[in-house]
């Protein structure tokens, strides 16, 4: 298949194409498990396989994608005539940052396959987390397991030829119970990535067994507790709701093409201008952020993206200092020359697509917040004179430039002179992007440093669901509006 | 075409009666177009061809699935998805209830909502439409975004207790267009959905834009007071919050788990605006209707709400063999959701702001990136975006920033609504993830409510 392929993209580079790649998925597999109140809901698997053709022709893309590969020369000459209709509406010509022809191979790290894992077994891990669950107060219960293998073969115009065969396990459990006036609340648990793997090694039952426990002690806390004042605090957000912050008002704000205006007609913009890289003070000195292709368990690590770019560890804010972005070939010469600087040396080796059916876009990798100096979150506690600490993503509101935010989260603990007081329920902040990064006071130190994966991050037209991942310490951020 | 996808189904289902297999097999077939603009340019112009066949396999109370995208010419391959399905079953784990597999009494058919000119629209086609959308609207600092999707989708369904068959062809079309200002940062936008090719019409959102424009180029925008406002909601607005309402309102599966506003004894009581009338109506081909569901019931006009009192919950038919209650015909891909149009004689953005008014008037036609902040309280929150205006009581029109809405439905829809327009829009709601699923709503094309609060507004778009 691979020769196919190749004199394919021969046969279209020599009528005129720019460019010519091909994504070919022998294998994409999934499995799903979920177990609702012990009963095992959803059970189910699935595979695909084709392959997805993007050609560039005077200055514009065409795709197409197909997973009946008999005809070839039909699904190459689609792509090429989508490109030419594209190529009569050009405003800025599209060109590729230059890159080094790469034959490579890429396997994500795991120990255990988890499709080479029986069903029943898979079954059994649900089983005992629902037991562990099943206590009083807890009115829904949710185990669920989503396990997922691709091949893809990645040949281009350029002379690269790319294998990459990746691996992974999104494991969680979830609790919801009812407060005395009806109201819902929830608590729920997916581990953090531990070790350099992403196998079904990663379901680590003891883990979960405890955490199971403290999840429901927790929701229960929540039922019982009082509302989540509305007034002004220093908010103290742990992993487990910091990963979203980052995703939302860092990740997506440096998306390139999103600062760019290529998203405009549906996920939004930027605040972030061309102009402001070098210049804009993101945040406070204690914030350093960076996209990290180089965490080895993280799904947000493939080793080359879609143009064949290798992984990179790429600053985004250095010491509060907006310095880079979320970048692909297309994005970084189309951004220099708008700027007319060097704002980019380059890709940054971010560009992805979900799908063979999918045209890659910049899509975060592993956007992470370097751990700070303010010691572990008792520390950090002990160091806050009215605030709330506030864990688990319930749900998130961002403005169409990423300027402003709301955040609800599944439960808060109100801090005074040091110590925690008390649990409050519907707790919520927000606020405005800068300002809110510029207010960060402190950040935690390694102890607190977690990995956390985001399976379901949605961009793009058509839509295109993407697995990524943050690593991220506690941060406090000071004078923020909460309980609205 | 459709002969063979049905010999197929009738073939699957002849191999799992041969493997002794209770199955459903539910086939998905799409050609999907997108032409999408951004920077005033093509930005991506794609074409997918994708078939998909979902196989159910069961065992008593237990119950797998397995999934495949693949080609009619794959019969093996097929097949093979059964053999895993069933296989899987082996191991699954009973459920607490019985889970039914449909008894089609006959076959059923419906291609009402096919139209093959809207279905292969060329490429040329798409292009000449947007540029004659956009004419003379571009500069070098207003730019064109959006999409042009369209396309066609099969779904066709056997199983192996009759060998009757369903089978549902469709086309449509949705148009975004944004002009946005790369330096001001403002965005407008106007929409539209189509069953059939003569919906499409260039020019009606070349008026909208045009009068957007107008406004966004010539009044100077503002930050907003936060406080109380009357806000009149767009069609866009509208839909979204009727979607929400659909995840976490009358669906019966959501009530039982703890994640719906609405409950049991509030059923035959007045909950809303006795202006507000929603009915899940397949009768209205604008919404890409199924008119019989998945488990074959027929599906008729479905009052869900009447003048504001709560008539009846939704079943999704795996939540009433959990919970015991009887199906209501709502085991489909996507609903057909109608709000009833009021008594306000209002159709264009014009006539609004034309419109006498002792208030002043807060229009938001789009909430961007709405999520619940609260489901039992039926507690929303989103950001206005894309042409927004406050229309003052003397006349005068500002253009705000964007501001948040944090909210109970409860209240937009309640007490506080003032009056729905008269005509009503086909709002397009399809998302484009996975499986092609075109869905829409019908919904006024405009809602007044009173006393509703901002809750942040931007110091810029
Ligand atoms: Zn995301």
């Amino acid at each position: 298949m691979q020769k196919q392929l190749r004199e394919q993209i021969e046969r279209l580079k020599a009528a005129g194409a720019t460019y010519v790649d091909a994504r070919w998925y022998p294998v994409e597999e999934s499995n799903q498990l979920t177990m609702w109140n012990g009963n095992l809901k959803n059970a189910a698997a699935s595979r695909e396989s084709g392959v997805g053709i993007r050609v560039l022709y005077k200055g514009a893309w065409g795709f197409s994608a197909s997973s009946d590969m008999q005809n070839l020369n039909r699904l190459f000459d689609k792509a090429f005539d989508n490109a030419r209709i594209a190529a009569e509406r050009v405003t800025f010509p599209i060109r590729l940052a230059e890159k080094d022809a790469i034959q490579a191979t890429f396997n994500s790290p795991n120990q255990i396959d988890p499709f080479a894992v029986s069903l029943a077994d898979k079954i059994a891990f649900l089983k005992e987390m629902d037991e562990k669950l099943n206590q009083p107060g807890v009115a829904q219960r949710i185990s669920e397991v989503t396990f997922m293998r691709k091949q893809i073969i990645f040949i281009d115009s350029e002379g690269s030829e790319i294998e990459k065969n990746i691996i992974e396990a999104f494991p969680g459990i979830q609790v919801t119970g009812l407060d005395d006036q009806g109201v819902m609340h929830s608590r729920k648990f997916s581990p953090a990535r531990l070790g350099a793997t992403r196998g079904w090694e990663t379901l680590d039952p003891q883990l979960f067994a405890e955490n199971a426990e403290r999840i429901v002690r927790e929701m229960n806390q929540v039922r019982a507790a009082e509302d989540c004042p509305k007034e002004d605090r220093s908010v103290i957000l742990l992993p487990g709701i910091m990963f979203l912050q980052t995703h939302e008002t860092i990740g997506h704000a440096l998306e390139l093409d999103r600062i760019l205006g290529y998203e405009l007609a549906f996920a939004g913009g930027s605040f972030v201008t061309l102009d402001d890289f070098g210049k804009l003070q993101y945040g406070s000195s204690k914030l350093t952020a960076r996209a990290d292709a180089t965490v080895p368990n993280s799904p947000g690590s493939f080793g080359y993206d879609d143009d064949g770019i290798p992984a990179q560890d790429n600053l985004l804010i250095d010491k509060g200092l907006l310095v880079g972005a979320i970048t692909g070939r297309q994005m970084v010469e189309e951004a220099n020359a708008r700027a007319r600087r060097a704002i980019f040396n380059g890709s940054g080796g971010a560009n992805r697509a979900t799908a063979f059916y999918r045209v890659p876009i910049e899509r975060m990798t592993n956007i992470n917040i370097d751990p700070g100096q303010d010691g572990s979150l008792e520390d950090i506690v002990r160091n806050t004179e009215k605030g709330i600490i506030l864990d688990g993503e319930k749900s998130w509101s961002i403005g169409s430039n990423r300027e402003q935010f709301h955040f609800a989260t599944d439960i808060g603990w109100l801090v005074e002179d040091g110590q925690v007081t008390k649990v409050v329920k519907n707790s919520t902040y927000k606020g405005a992007t800068v300002k809110f990064y510029n207010s960060l006071s402190a950040v935690g130190d390694e102890s607190t440093w977690e990995v956390r994966y985001v399976d379901n991050c949605g961009k793009g037209q058509p839509n295109q669901i993407m697995q990524l991942g943050h690593g991220v310490p506690v941060c406090r951020f000071d004078n923020v509006r909460i309980g609205e | 075409m459709k002969d063979q996808i049905l010999q197929t189904l009738h073939d699957l289902r002849a191999y799992a009666l041969l493997k002794g297999v209770e199955a459903m097999f539910f086939y998905h077939e799409e050609d999907s177009y997108l032409m999408r603009f951004a920077n005033s340019a093509i930005s991506l112009n794609t074409n997918e061809h994708l078939i998909r066949l979902e196989i159910t396999a069961y065992e008593g109370r237990k119950r797998a699935s397995y999934e495949l995208i693949t080609d009619l010419n794959k019969l093996g391959e097929m097949k093979q998805g059964l053999d895993i399905a069933a296989e899987m079953v082996k191991h699954a784990q009973p459920l607490s209830y019985q889970p039914t597999l449909p008894l089609y009494p006959a076959s059923f058919a419906d291609e009402s909502g096919f139209d093959s000119t809207l279905a292969a629209l060329s490429n040329e086609e798409r292009l000449a439409f947007f540029n004659e959308a956009v004419a003379g609207l571009e500069t070098d600092e207003i730019k064109l975004s959006g999409i042009f999707s369209n396309g066609s989708n099969i779904t066709a369904q056997i199983d192996t207790r009759s060998e009757h068959t369903q089978y549902f062809r469709t086309s449509d079309a949705q148009v975004n267009i944004v002009l946005a200002h790369s330096l001001l940062k403002w965005e407008i936008t106007a929409e539209q959905s189509a069953y059939r090719k003569a919906d499409l019409n260039p020019q009606s959102l070349r008026r909208d834009l045009a009068f957007l424009r107008e406004r966004y180029q010539n009044d100077s925008p503002e930050q907003i007071p936060l406080g109380k406002y009357d806000i009149v909601f767009g069609a866009t607005a509208i839909g979204d919050l009727l979607s929400i309402m659909n995840w976490v309102g009358f669906s019966g599966g959501a009530l039982k788990r703890g994640y719906s506003f609405l409950t049991e004894d509030q059923l035959g009581k007045k909950i809303f605006s006795d202006q507000f009338n929603l009915t899940d109506d397949p009768t209205r081909l604008e919404t890409f209707p199924y008119q019989r569901d998945i488990m074959g019931l027929d599906r008729g006009p479905f009052p869900v709400f009447e003048q504001g009192v709560f008539k009846s919950f939704t079943w999704f038919q795996d939540d009433a063999d959990e919970f015991g209650v009887a199906p209501t015909g709502h085991t489909v891909m996507h609903k057909s959701l109608v709000i009833s149009g009021g008594e306000m004689e209002v159709s264009t953005l014009e006539e609004l702001v034309n419109l006498p008014r002792e208030n002043d008037l807060l229009y938001i036609p789009f909430l961007h990136y709405m999520n619940l902040v609260n489901p039992s309280k039926g507690l929303v929150t989103a950001s206005s975006r894309f042409g927004a205006l406050l229309l003052k009581k003397d006349g005068s029109v500002v253009v705000p920033y964007n501001v948040r809405v944090t909210q109970s439905l409860l209240d937009i829809f309640g007490e506080k609504v003032a009056w729905l327009a008269k005509n009503q829009v086909v709002n397009n709601t399809s998302s484009s993830y996975g499986a092609r699923n075109p869905t829409a709503v019908i919904v006024p094309a405009f809602m007044r409510v009173n006393d509703l609060e901002i809750s942040h507004s931007n110091t810029s778009y």
